[in-house]
């Protein structure tokens, strides 16, 4: 488990389609090769008023990692994050008398992934509710676990392949935790920033 | 034994001869009657030149009788150790290995002649005076064994280098006891695994933390395997069998600059990247960065 940056893609006008041949064009050029595909999914549960004060669990699935749920927690003050194996799914239906879905938030990213050396990289289409949103690009660099140390070579690497897109600053949510460790958890963070974004802009939303 | 050696000679060269000479008979009989014999009485001159033959034969029959009752014959069976189990190899490709095993053993029976013939001639002219100006206790220093140096000398050198470097931890076992296998942790950046053989470095593996200790696996990650590499070449550079533990100290120096490994841009074209990896090189002299492609 390496750094990943998740970085969007700038649409330009093209559809998600387009864009996802575009930047797989573009990598395959460089040598990558496809293994397979990826998803990433979040669904959103949101306490019933009778709870008190009101907190949002975001659950989310890596297909990277295939055994795990993860879920953020969100009291308002600080955001508790949660991996566990497979059964929290079933927690979850087992709570739904206290935690209800918002079926409209339902989010997920999913794409090919391409190995490159080191580098791991996949080109999602996200979709809220079965809505066509953008494009969101991860890039994971393997080797090296401290994101302070390798975010000028990612930085260097996404801009090679994204072109004046590329990222100029490290993700908001890692501007803080650059001298740590990496973790699962916190692609998760990562994810769930760009879906919250793409929930609450309705108006980038394009067919695909 | 000289004198046996030089019978067993004639005896063999008389059986060469008698064997040369028979083979004349036959080939005559079997040619039977030819044009040089003429025409008047060819009979005879055949008979004639048969029973010359066979004369000859007979006087070499006689000289290797003769030969043979000169030689002495061994005294019991030889002893051949283990390689009489050689006779009993069933596989084709095998059943030469006596031949090689005789010109080996030749080889080195002449090795230790010539090399005893060297020790006299160098022993009589002496090399050492120079080394006569050191003090009895420097000279003793240099002329430890680098293979089987006590645990606590290489304990010792390992503490102290442990001591240089801060940001390096070093974790000791000793599978062989004379032999440390050391994990040497590199910041958070990568380990490395070195096995030692007495004072010298004899393998490197670079690894990432999360990988196995395991010493012959090769890492997961292509920039591991890259300076695992490097570290292999480094390794020979450094190594002086001489002043172990300056090779070993040097090449932990040059191993400590690699703490930038994702961090330092390649000197020479000042990118981070080339071919997906990062400068993997650090030259030996400065320990500056710079990829495989552009040192």
């Amino acid at each position: 488990m390496g750094v990943t940056i998740l970085t969007q893609f700038n649409t330009e006008n093209r559809s998600g389609p387009q864009n996802i041949e575009i930047l797989s064009k573009r990598i395959l050029a460089l040598g990558a090769t496809q293994q397979g595909q990826f998803l990433v999914d979040c669904e959103t549960y949101t306490s019933v008023p009778q709870l008190g004060h009101q907190r949002t669990v975001h659950v989310l699935h890596n297909s990277e990692q295939p055994a795990t749920v993860f879920s953020l927690l969100e009291t308002g003050a600080k955001t508790i994050p949660l991996a566990t194996d497979g059964l929290f799914d079933l927690l979850m239906m087992k709570m739904s008398h206290f935690y209800t879905s918002k079926k409209q938030t339902k989010s997920e990213s999913k794409g090919p992934r391409y190995e490159i050396g080191d580098f791991c990289v996949k080109l999602g289409t996200v979709t809220v509710s079965s809505n066509f949103k953008g494009v969101l690009v991860e890039v994971e660099y393997r080797p090296c676990v401290v994101p302070a140390m390798c975010w000028d070579l990612l930085k260097e690497f996404l801009q090679g392949f994204l072109g004046l897109s590329g990222p100029t600053t490290p993700p908001t949510y890692l501007q803080n935790r650059m001298q740590e460790n990496y973790s699962p958890i916190d692609t998760i963070h990562q994810y769930l920033e760009h879906f919250t974004m793409f929930r609450k802009s309705p108006g980038i939303g394009m067919r695909p | 034994m000289e004198r046996d050696i030089e019978q067993l000679n004639s005896a063999l060269s008389a059986i060469k001869v008698l064997r040369s000479n028979v083979r004349n008979v036959f080939d005559s009989v079997s040619n039977g009657l030819r044009a040089d014999h003429g025409d008047e009485g060819k009979e005879s001159k055949f008979v004639h030149e048969l029973q010359e033959l066979l004369t000859t034969v007979n006087n070499n029959l006689r000289d290797v009788e003769n030969a043979v009752s000169n030689l002495t014959p061994p005294p019991g069976a030889f002893s051949l150790g283990n390689t009489t189990y050689l006779s009993q190899e069933t596989t084709q490709e095998r059943q030469a290995l006596y031949g090689q095993l005789v010109n080996s053993y030749k080889w080195t029976d002449k090795i230790r002649e010539y090399s005893a013939v060297a020790g006299n001639i160098l022993a009589a002219n002496s090399f050492n005076k120079t080394y006569k100006t050191f003090s009895t206790t420097k000279r003793r220093k240099t002329q430890t064994s680098n293979h089987n140096v006590p645990p606590e000398v290489i304990e010792n050198l390992i503490t102290s280098i442990d001591r240089l470097f801060p940001d390096v931890t070093f974790t000791t076992n000793r599978p062989l006891v004379p032999n440390p296998v050391i994990q040497v942790s590199l910041g958070r950046v990568l380990k490395a695994i070195i096995a030692f053989k007495g004072l010298m470095i004899e393998w490197v593996a670079v690894k990432a933390h999360a990988e196995s200790n395991d010493l012959w696996a090769e890492s997961r990650y292509k920039v591991f395997r890259k300076v695992t590499e490097n570290c292999h070449a480094a390794m020979c550079h450094f190594h002086s069998p001489m002043m172990p533990e300056l090779a070993v100290r040097s090449f932990m120096h040059w191993f400590h600059s690699y703490n930038t490994l994702f961090s330092a841009p390649c000197k020479r074209c000042g990118n981070h990247l080339h071919t997906t990896l990062p400068p993997t090189w650090r030259d030996l002299r400065t320990l500056e960065p710079y990829h495989e492609e552009c040192k």
